[in-house]
C-alpha cells in the first residue's frame, strides 16, 4: 500500500479537510499574496550549481532559534533550553554544562547556506540522503560558520542529483563540530 | 538535573535490542512554521501542493531525521553528541496529517579503544507500515575509565 492509499477514514479526514488551516477569505488572499512573493524567476538546481561551488555564513545559535527548532519537531528534552517562559533566556543545563543545540539542527540549516539564499529559491527540489557526523555538542549562543561546497552532480536513474559536503566551525573555538554529505533531486 | 530519557545503552546491551519507539503526527501547522518549511508552500498549503501534482504538503525530510535523532537521544544520551553518526535516505514523503512511529534495532555491537561502537537500523514509517525514512545511526559508549562527562 503506498501513502496515496491511506485508510479510508484517514482519506475522508483529508478530502474533508479536517486537518487543513481553517481560513476566511482575507486569510487566503493573504496566502496567496505570500506564495505569489515566493514565486520568483526560478531555475532547476541542477542549472544554478556548478561542481566546486563554496558557499559560506555564519549563524548565531540563539535560545530563540533553537527553541523554534525543536518545537516544530515536538522534541522537549530540556537539554536544549536556554529560553523559558516569562523568566526567558537562562543558561540552561546539559550533560555538558549549560544548554546545548539539537543533535542534527546543523543538518537543517545547512539547507540555507547550500542554495545561494541571495538567489531566488529553487522550488522543485527534494533532499533526498544525508549522512552526518555529530562530533562534539554546541552550545546554545554559540556562532557558527557552515561552509558547504557542490562536490558532485550525477544522474542515477535518470534523475538529477547535486552532492554537497558541509562542514559547521564553533567560532568559539574554532573547532569542526558538525560535517555532512547530503544529496538534492533536482527538477 | 533530573534526567527524563529511557533506559540506556551500556556495554551490557545485545545486539537486536530495539529502541522504544515515538510518535509524531506530520501537523500542518508545524510542516509550515519559520523555520522548517515556510520558505516552500509544498509544505503547509494544499492547493499549491496540488498545483505541483502532490496529494497534499509534504514534510521537509529533516523533520523525520530529528524524530529519528530524539529516539536516540533518548536511549544514548550524551554519548549522541559525541562521534555519533546518522545516514537517513528519504524514500517517500510524509504527507500532511499522517501519524509517523519511529524505530530502531540495534544491528552490530563492536569493540572499539573507547568502548562499544554500536550500529543501529532506524527508520520512520506511517501508520500502515509505509516506510518514509531509513538510516542507520553509529554511536560509540565508553567504558567508565573512557567515559570523560560522568
Amino acid at each position: 500500500m503506498t501513502s496515496d492509499e491511506r485508510d479510508p477514514a484517514t482519506a475522508e479526514k483529508a478530502t474533508q479537510g479536517h486537518w487543513v488551516r481553517p481560513q476566511t477569505e482575507m486569510q487566503r488572499e493573504q496566502t496567496r499574496v505570500f506564495i505569489e512573493s515566493l514565486e520568483e524567476d526560478c531555475q532547476p538546481y541542477w542549472e544554478m550549481v556548478e561542481v566546486g561551488d563554496v558557499l559560506s555564513r555564519e549563524l548565531c545559535l540563539t535560545p530563540e532559534l533553537v527553541v523554534m527548532y525543536a518545537d516544530g519537531v515536538e522534541d522537549f528534552n530540556p537539554w536544549y533550553e536556554a529560553w523559558k517562559m516569562n523568566v526567558w533566556r537562562i543558561p540552561g543545563v546539559s550533560p555538558f554544562g549549560s544548554a546545548i543545540v539539537p543533535p542534527l539542527l546543523l543538518s537543517h540549516f545547512i539547507l540555507s547556506v547550500q542554495f545561494d539564499h541571495t538567489k531566488p529559491f529553487s522550488i522543485g527540489s527534494i533532499h533526498t540522503f544525508h549522512d552526518s557526523e555529530i562530533i562534539a555538542p554546541i552550545y546554545v549562543g554559540a556562532t557558527v560558520q557552515i561552509k558547504t561546497e557542490a562536490i558532485e552532480k550525477f544522474v542515477k536513474r535518470d534523475r538529477r542529483y547535486v552532492r554537497h559536503r558541509a562542514e559547521v566551525y564553533d567560532l568559539s573555538d574554532g573547532e569542526v563540530k558538525f560535517r555532512e554529505t547530503r544529496d538534492i533531486l533536482s527538477l | 538535573m533530573k534526567e527524563n530519557l529511557g533506559e540506556q545503552v551500556t556495554g551490557e546491551t545485545p545486539v537486536g535490542w530495539r529502541l522504544q519507539t515515538i510518535k509524531k503526527r506530520a501537523v500542518i501547522q508545524l510542516m509550515g512554521s519559520r523555520v522548517w518549511g515556510r520558505f516552500n508552500p509544498n509544505h503547509w498549503d494544499v492547493d499549491y501542493a496540488k498545483s505541483t501534482g502532490l496529494s497534499a504538503p509534504i514534510q521537509t525530510g529533516e523533520m523525520t531525521s530529528a524524530y529519528i535523532s530524539e529516539m536516540c537521544v533518548n536511549h544514548f544520551g550524551r554519548h549522541f553528541f559525541c562521534g555519533s553518526r546518522v545516514a537517513c535516505k528519504y524514500i517517500n514523503a510524509t504527507v500532511a496529517d499522517e501519524v509517523i512511529s519511529v524505530h530502531g534495532v540495534i544491528s552490530q555491537k563492536l569493540v572499539v579503544e573507547e568502548g562499544w561502537r554500536f550500529v543501529v537500523d532506524v527508520w520512520c514509517e506511517n501508520e500502515v507500515g509505509d516506510k518514509k525514512t531509513v538510516g542507520t545511526v553509529e554511536v560509540t559508549v565508553p567504558t567508565a575509565d573512557k567515559d570523560e562527562i560522568q
